[in-house]
């Protein structure tokens, strides 16, 4: 009796599962990238790095002004639809009405000023004024696990925004950003990383801060069912979501270290996706009909960097020499296969008003890179270049390739191998020569030289480089309000630190690829972020 | 007896002393963990935070001291990367890679120790010629090389299995056999050296002389003398098993102990990678004593003169 029960009530406990399979029949896609995440958080605020835009956008993260993903990446409307200036320090925007989070709740101002508050963002840190680092207090969280902000946190918040005062909810639809000075790049830093919005209760609800980074709670058109930090992502569709119901049941990344596992994988179909795809494997991928391999260039330069403290190198002579003997054209078409390009110094056009056309790197000019030698009196004394083991694409080819170049001019600069970036960056007399790569994380120079290399950029911090002139420009580029002044300054402050008294010289773009099925319709962005919103995806 | 294991607990715990600190020194002065895990990019002003707040800009003797102070309370730290405490990353990984080397080394001892008695007991024959020209490719071919040449063949071309990952026991195949292969072929030649010295010895001719039958010569005589470098492989196996597939699982993306320790290598993740040396350190001492003792069990000469069992070990 019991087992004819159990029978008949079988087909029952089967039928809802049944059904709901049948009522969503979108794909569910697994990807295998290189990295998840370097920190192990899904917190744009901690991850804040390539492979970290790969998952977030757009799939989890969106903020108040979005991004043009399949175009030149410039600002769209995201979570606000409209936005103005009411000084030059203060902005109002205006949010998108019935915008869902993952847990049910409806977007208001609350969730933004939120988003914006110390306690999520900025801790015990202060709005700053320009030209200073910004000083850890006293208060510091603790890094026991809880509800305190890792000490990362608010640096890279104020990083992010150094002079922002607080946020007001003017009403439940409309908030105003007000800044501690002028600054015409607070609609940039609404749209960059970093400047996403949160579920407000969900922040609240979270047991701590660490479980709260592994599962956030967004309004992006993927939520996160399990993260398993190393391992994998798992994210499944929102359905309620504002841009219309995501076209992909699920998405998987799975975390693949092994270039040629990736492949593999692909080709015996175990992932939709492989990203991180070098691109000397594009033409053994796309030899099965079956596969294609899609990207490019991405906003992210890479680089040469010096120190200018190096004995060698203090003559800016010496410095000019290397950026004239490097044929960078020569390193795109055969490390590359002209998959990328050399670019016009750092900035990208996406910088539009404020993007110098008529720019260029220094031209490969060998003989005046020998006569620049001559000039400063350099004998061939060796030349650190100190060198990750292909930590960028390409890298240790290319190093190698630019070494030869060198001393085809008489530039006797010598690779040390190095294993992380705390060697690379240790200041020893032996540090001169290393590689970089610079992003642009919204369109303007204040993004990316004034970040990097300005007073408060890296290569300031750690001593390489400083330049009165340009220290003097960069606060000008990020407080100005005068377009035409702002303009002529960051010329200016590229022929310094381009030209002049090289702080760095770009070599290439960087681009990325990632293979995939020919059948999948799907476009890759010019980013490491993967769009699969509706209108990206068919098959 | 007690004598002898006390001094092998002694030396047990200088050597994992010794590993802990080691680990310690070489971790500290290969780099700043607090700029490593931030990455390149990193704010200094979010590096100084980080170093703060963690201990780093303690000097390293006073990071030493402190650290060996929590061990010695049973706290192994936390993983810096992401706040949790290392034993309980540690712990999470140990059962997937046990799920690959434990089948692996049933697979090296299984398939291993008969080649290699085979091939000693058909010495110079077509059998013996066969097994060790594959244990010499076993034991050459680099685990990554096979681990990808499988890969190619049975997950790319034929489509039977799955190239990587963790999802069902089909995803340990692979990483199993090429685990696997190496080991076997290792004791394979050492089964056959032992058995072949072993064979050539006086005592197997005159038991063969008094009319003893040849397979309770093998199994009586020969066998039980050629065991111990055979136990002493075999021991090594047993304590690698904890971290012994870092190549493996980066291949295969097993997300188990070794895969873990590569990563927190690379980003100096001190609490995770001194947990998983601890471990591994405690796994191979302990390994080995169960070794001593079994040579006492396996040769009943050595179970009154522990000194010199050890000495061979």
């Amino acid at each position: 009796m019991i087992q004819r029960r159990l029978l008949l009530a079988t087909p029952a406990l089967a039928l809802p599962r049944l059904a709901i399979a049948q009522a969503d029949q979108r794909p569910a896609i697994t990807i295998a990238v290189q990295k998840i995440s370097n920190s192990n958080t899904l917190e744009v605020l901690r991850e804040q790095s390539n492979v970290g835009e790969r998952i977030f956008f757009s799939s989890i993260w969106e903020g108040l002004i979005g991004r043009d993903w399949l175009a030149d990446l410039g600002p769209v409307p995201g979570l606000a639809t409209e936005w103005r200036r009411i000084s030059d320090s203060v902005i109002e925007l205006k949010l998108r009405p019935d915008v869902r989070f993952h847990n049910g709740d409806t977007l208001t101002a609350e969730d933004v000023v939120f988003s914006f508050s110390r306690e999520r963002m900025f801790g015990d840190t202060l709005a700053t004024a320009h030209g200073r680092t910004i000083a850890v207090g006293e208060g510091m969280p603790s890094p026991r696990p809880g509800k305190e902000l890792p000490p990362e946190v608010p640096a890279v918040a104020r990083r992010a925004w150094p002079a922002l005062e607080r946020v007001e909810a003017v009403d439940a639809m409309t908030v105003r950003f007000h800044n501690a000075t002028p600054d015409v790049t607070l609609e940039g830093r609404l749209s960059r990383f970093g400047s996403e919005i949160i579920s407000r209760r969900a922040f609240e609800a979270a047991p701590s801060w660490l479980e709260w980074a592994r599962k956030p709670v967004t309004t992006g058109p993927y939520r996160v069912v399990e993260f398993q930090a190393d391992r994998a992502l798992l994210l499944a569709a929102h359905d309620d979501y504002w841009g219309g119901r995501p076209p992909l049941r699920q998405i998987r990344f799975v975390e693949v270290p092994e270039v040629s596992s990736r492949i593999n994988g692909l080709l015996a179909g175990d992932y939709q996706f492989a990203c991180d795809i070098p691109p000397d494997q594009i033409p053994g991928i796309e030899r099965n009909a079956a596969f294609e391999v899609q990207g490019g260039t991405i906003l992210n330069h890479r680089l040469i960097c010096f120190d200018k403290t190096h004995p060698q190198l203090r003559d800016a002579r010496v410095r000019r020499a290397i950026t004239h003997a490097m044929d960078r054209n020569a390193i795109v078409e055969s490390l590359w296969a002209g998959r990328t390009e050399v670019p016009k110094g750092l900035q990208w056009p996406y910088y539009d008003q404020m993007f110098h056309a008529d720019w260029s790197v220094p031209a490969y000019d060998p003989a005046e890179a020998r006569r620049l030698l001559r000039e400063a009196g350099y004998r061939g004394e060796p030349i650190p270049y100190r060198l990750l083991n292909n930590y960028y694409t390409n890298q240790n080819a290319t190093a190698q390739v630019l070494v030869e170049m060198w001393r085809s001019v008489g530039l006797n600069i010598q690779i040390e191998m190095k294993e992380n970036w705390s060697q690379i960056l240790e200041r020893t007399p032996t540090r001169a020569v290393r590689d970089w790569s610079n992003s642009a994380p919204f369109n303007d120079p204040v993004s990316s030289l004034v970040a990097q290399h300005g007073p408060n950029g890296q290569q300031q911090q750690v001593g390489e480089y400083s330049n009165d002139e340009l220290n003097r420009l960069a606060v000008e580029l990020e407080t100005g309000t005068d377009r035409a002044r702002r303009r002529a300054a960051f010329r200016r402050m590229l022929e310094i630190a381009e030209r002049e008294d090289p702080a760095y010289t770009v070599i290439h773009q960087n681009a990325t690829f990632t293979a995939k099925r020919r059948d999948i319709r799907w476009k890759a962005s010019p980013a490491f972020a993967m769009d699969f919103r509706q209108g990206n995806w068919g098959s | 007896m007690i004598r002898f294991l006390g001094s092998r607990l002694l030396r047990a715990a200088i050597t994992i002393v010794m590993v802990v600190t080691f680990a310690f020194v070489v971790l500290r002065l290969s780099g700043d963990p607090a700029q490593i895990i931030m990455g390149a990019d990193a704010p200094p002003e979010a590096v100084e935070a980080f170093r703060a707040a963690w201990g780093l800009d303690q000097p390293v003797w006073v990071q030493y001291f402190n650290y060996f102070g929590a061990i010695l309370q049973g706290d192994l730290g936390r993983s810096m990367r992401d706040g949790r405490d290392a034993i309980v990353l540690v712990a999470e990984r140990i059962p997937a890679t046990l799920a690959l080397t434990l089948p692996a080394l049933a697979i090296k001892i299984g398939l291993g120790i008969p080649a290699g008695i085979t091939a000693a007991l058909h010495r110079n024959s077509f059998i013996d010629r066969a097994v060790m020209m594959l244990a010499v490719a076993g034991f050459t071919i680099p685990s990554f090389v096979l681990g990808l040449l499988l890969v190619l063949v049975f997950a790319v071309q034929l489509g039977w299995l799955p190239s990587g990952g963790q999802d069902s026991w089909r995803h340990a195949i692979l990483p199993i056999i090429t685990l696997g292969v190496g080991g076997a072929a290792v004791l394979a030649r050492f089964t056959r050296s032992a058995m072949l010295e072993v064979l050539g010895q006086p005592y197997i001719r005159t038991a063969s002389a008094k009319g003893v039958p040849w397979r309770s010569v093998v199994w009586g005589h020969a066998l039980p003398n050629a065991a111990i470098p055979t136990v002493t492989i075999v021991g090594f196996m047993v304590g690698s098993l904890i971290a012994g597939a870092v190549v493996v699982e980066s291949v295969f993306s097993w997300p188990g102990v070794g895969r873990l320790l590569v990563v927190a290598v690379g980003n100096r993740d001190l609490a995770v990678v001194q947990c998983i040396l601890l471990l591994v350190a405690m796994t191979m001492v302990t390994s080995n004593l169960i070794v001593d003792l079994l040579y006492g069990v396996l040769d009943p000469r050595l179970r009154n003169q522990p000194r010199r069992a050890a000495g061979t070990a």
